[in-house]
């Protein structure tokens, strides 16, 4: 009984972090919304569930991006010289999709014409 | 049986020695002769593991394979070459890894400094009546739609290098400055840029090597 007891506080402590940490889903990136308009673009649905399930917090936060909204102005000309998205160990390297996959990122891609 | 095919074997590998003592008079380089004839094990290894087949009608000729062994350009055409590179299939011709020409950072060759850098000097044309036009020198800024990305400067000079004005023009590319609505997702999409780009030419993902000129209207 005390057993079980334990073995409940342990899994309720691992499992808190997870619960406080990782339900943070999708975000929408769309604060150069006007920009992305005019390059035929939608704003980028940011899937931090599926990155959650890779790394670990502290590979992205804070170094590359800051853990509060608003506070990273990212962009793609960042992007292509190696900041954020782009870092060297990410959207810039063969580890993950490159930059040119426009529509895995930005919604609403639309050929122009 | 099999003394005598090694006897053969050993008949075969004497005969190569004595083409290589050959081959190395007729050339000039008799000093190296002795040591040609000092290693014929070394000789007869090497006939057992190379036999290269050059047979262009055999598609398991040596012409058609690339580094890895494999029967070259069987990928997927509809995808990057650095994808390929990195899903293991090799260089194609396989003298290109020995070449030391210039790479990009996907390890794909950079063709336009190998020419820059006067590495390789290719012929214009296979007919030799076909008259060379030489580079045009005409940068071509084209600003990006968007407010942020770095602006791209076209060189003619290097296309031209390469290339007649009719492979582009008028068919890809509108010759008129603003005429050719360009964005990134069309020439992902296999157009303008890309139907060359992420093909036979560097991969699209090379952002920076076209991006290359600053927006000054926005930060």
């Amino acid at each position: 009984m005390a057993k079980s007891n334990i073995a409940a506080v342990i899994l309720t402590g691992l499992l808190m972090p997870a619960v406080a940490m990782g339900a943070i889903g999708n975000i929408r990136l769309d604060d150069k919304i006007a920009s992305m308009r005019k390059a035929g673009v939608g704003p980028v649905i940011f899937p931090h569930g599926k990155h959650e399930k890779i790394y670990k917090c502290g590979e992205c936060h804070p170094k590359i991006f800051k853990d509060k909204h608003g506070a990273n102005d990212s962009s793609m000309k960042y992007n292509m010289e190696g900041r954020f998205c782009g870092s060297p160990n990410c959207h810039n390297s063969m580890k993950a999709f490159p930059l040119d996959r426009c529509a895995n990122c930005h919604t609403n891609v639309r050929a122009a014409k | 049986m099999k003394a005598s095919s090694k006897g053969s074997f050993l008949k075969v590998a004497f005969s190569v020695s004595l083409l290589g003592f050959v081959g190395f008079a007729v050339t000039g380089y008799v000093g190296t002769a002795a040591s040609a004839a000092a290693a014929p094990a070394a000789k007869e290894a090497a006939t057992k593991k190379e036999a290269p087949k050059l047979d262009p009608k055999d598609p398991g000729s040596v012409i058609y394979l690339d580094t890895s062994g494999k029967p070259a350009g069987v990928g997927d055409p509809n995808r990057p070459p650095s994808f390929a590179y990195t899903k293991g299939h090799g260089w194609h011709p396989q003298a290109l890894t020995g070449s030391n020409l210039p790479k990009d950072k996907f390890g794909l060759i950079d063709w336009a400094r190998s020419v820059r850098e006067n590495r390789i000097a290719p012929k214009p044309s296979l007919d030799p009546n076909d008259d060379e036009m030489p580079p045009l020198k005409m940068d071509v800024l084209i600003p990006t739609k968007s407010d942020f990305v770095d602006d791209v400067i076209y060189p003619h000079e290097m296309h031209t290098f390469w290339l007649k004005c009719e492979v582009c023009h008028p068919n890809i590319f509108i010759p008129q400055k603003g005429a050719n609505n360009m964005t990134m997702v069309d020439i992902t999409n296999g157009k303008f840029c890309g139907r060359c780009h992420n093909k036979i030419a560097f991969p699209l993902a090379d952002c920076k090597r076209c991006h290359v000129s600053p927006k000054n209207a926005s930060k």
